[in-house]
């Protein structure tokens, strides 16, 4: 299943901040930031179980990350990340000349990979070592 | 009974930029490490927790070798940072908010040492409000003030409930204050975000606005405030008739404050949403008291912020190139300038781009000699040629932090760092000297 012409927004959550302090290498991070959350009827759409891994493409590249249903909805139409490796997979690294990249509003498509693998930070940032 | 623990009180919390001044914490008399946090919120109770020695906290100076990081001496480490910088072209200072303002001055003057660009975390988040404060000034106040007056509180694009935890309880919502004696029942809070985050469920009045349309509301609200007739039944998203409504809302209140984050920052209009915002809160206070305040995330972004400038005359985005500062967000900003792959060289200190930043600007910062002053293992770090692991400061060693609203705070020290860890300022001093002899100064 997938889901097009959705809108990805990027930011903090509690979780999120507390991964961060608490391991960025940990899977608790992982737990906490790479996932994508869903607006209940448009997950509904997915017909995938909370958990099942999805793969969220831009035009500036594709991460896949666990799925789940919003707690802060309904926002249909919106797919949310929280800030961090994943997200970053994801969003729009022009400034339009004034520092800040476009963390926020970038064009989306999410596929259901039930058998795609979710890297932890680490291995996520170091593909882009590598490459 | 013999005491097992000491106990530090007033300790002003290193995580976000409401800077809560009042956590009390445990430290075990024995083995020196933090046994309880009290006052503080999820985060920053973890921040203390996770300063205690763990499998992802540095203890000493680290070099990569053949792929692998090696433990070395202070010496050795230092010897190889100074080495990268003083070799670069056209190295990179980036990071500075999550440490201390002393550490920071030092940032300056290595950054003008090596020729640098010197550029802090404001870059990809606040920098944006620094332009539209620049272009049009700005109406400001303490949190102080906000908690003893204001009665209409907004959070545009910004969910406090996650990003600052206790900002609510402690300045703008469900505190009493002077003036506001019945504390929550006496304010009126309005959210405005694409999404009904929890800050928004405990708001009076939750506005859902279309993602990256900010702008056009602002405007609207502002020609609505003027008395002109829109000829649309909604812009972004929000009927009229709501805007009408909120117009009149903020012109009876009696002190108002709009609190913005990324949400306006981040999105496609950048530093033309906080210009108009800043137009918006100037023309209400025709009608009434109104002030707005950056939601700072780090809590020392301030703090770089004042640093750099009292030093060079710009807050971020600085290029000592040619010998003096110059600024140009866009030009000289982190993301910017690795987009356009110019940096040969990277020294990191309290931060984690590798996590943070786009990933193709993280891509090309990875081509390089990158150096990291960092107390845990981070996705920067563990690619980094050299780690200088640093005490945490507001933890491990004392300092000065400014809070969102530019007020100056004194950091404790509640314990000792572990193993051979310094504080970011005395490594920045090692590094300052190492690269002086490499100079030849």
């Amino acid at each position: 299943m997938s889901l097009n012409n959705l809108i990805l927004l990027t930011g903090r959550t509690i979780s999120q901040g507390v991964a961060l302090e608490g391991g960025k290498a940990s899977r608790e991070n992982v737990r906490a930031a790479g996932i994508c959350t869903f607006d209940a009827d448009d997950f509904k759409k997915l017909d995938c179980l909370v958990g099942t891994p999805v793969k969220v493409i831009t035009d500036y590249g594709e991460v896949v990350v666990y799925s789940t249903i919003t707690e802060e909805g309904p926002h249909p139409g919106i797919i949310f990340i929280p800030m961090g490796p994943w997200a970053n997979q994801l969003v729009n690294p022009s400034s339009q000349a004034c520092g800040t990249p476009q963390y926020k509003g970038m064009k989306s498509k999410v596929e259901v990979v039930k058998n795609g693998k979710v890297l932890g930070a680490i291995e996520l940032i170091g593909r882009l070592k590598e490459a | 009974m013999v005491e097992k623990v000491r106990t530090v009180k007033d300790v002003c919390c290193p995580f976000c930029g409401t800077l809560c001044d009042d956590l009390e914490i445990d430290v075990d008399l024995k083995t020196d490490v933090v046994v309880e946090v009290r006052n503080g919120c999820q985060i920053g109770t973890k921040k203390y927790f996770s300063s205690n020695p763990s499998d992802h906290r540095y203890t000493k100076p680290l070099i990569k070798e053949n792929g692998e990081h090696k433990e070395v001496s202070w010496e050795e480490a230092l010897d190889k940072a100074a080495d990268i910088l003083v070799n670069a072209q056209r190295p990179l200072l980036y990071g500075f908010s999550s440490t201390e303002c002393e550490a920071q001055s030092k940032g300056v003057v290595l950054a003008e040492m090596l020729n640098a660009i010197l550029d802090n975390t404001a870059s990809v988040c606040h920098g944006p409000s620094l332009l539209a404060i620049q272009d049009v000034g700005a109406s400001l106040a303490t949190l102080g003030e906000i908690k003893n007056r204001a009665d209409t509180i907004i959070f545009w694009g910004s969910n406090p409930v996650h990003a600052h935890p206790r900002h609510l309880s402690r300045y703008s919502d469900f505190i009493r204050g002077y003036f506001r004696t019945d504390g929550r029942n006496d304010r009126y809070i309005i959210v405005v975000d694409p999404r009904n985050t929890h800050t928004a469920q405990v708001a009076d009045k939750f506005i859902q606005i279309n993602p990256s349309e900010d702008y056009e509301l602002i405007q609207a609200i502002r020609a609505v405030l003027r008395g002109s007739e829109l000829d649309v039944k909604e812009v972004s998203g929000v009927s009229i008739d709501d805007i009408k409504e909120l117009v009149e809302k903020l012109k009876s209140s009696n002190f108002g404050v709009i609190f913005f984050g990324m949400g306006l920052t981040q999105t496609s209009a950048h530093h033309r949403n906080i210009d108009t915002a800043i137009r918006l809160v100037t023309e209400l206070n025709d009608y009434t008291k109104f002030i707005l305040i950056p939601m700072r995330g780090h809590y020392n972004v301030t703090g770089a912020n004042q640093v750099f400038a009292w030093n060079t005359g710009y807050a971020y985005s600085i290029d000592f190139s040619r010998g003096y500062p110059r600024y140009n967000p866009g030009e000289f900003s982190s993301v910017d300038l690795l987009m356009r792959d110019e940096v040969d060289a990277a020294l990191i200190v309290a931060s984690d781009p590798g996590s943070n930043f786009p990933a193709a600007a993280v891509k090309n910062l990875f081509k390089h000699p990158l150096i990291a002053i960092e107390p845990h293992k981070t996705p920067t770090s563990a690619f980094a040629d050299v780690v200088l692991p640093a005490a945490i400061a507001g933890i491990e060693c004392e300092g000065t932090a400014y809070r969102m609203d530019t007020v100056p705070l004194r950091l404790r020290k509640v314990k000792d760092a572990p193993g051979e860890c310094l504080s970011d300022k005395e490594i920045l001093e090692r590094l300052i000297e190492k690269v002086k002899e490499k100079l030849g100064e």
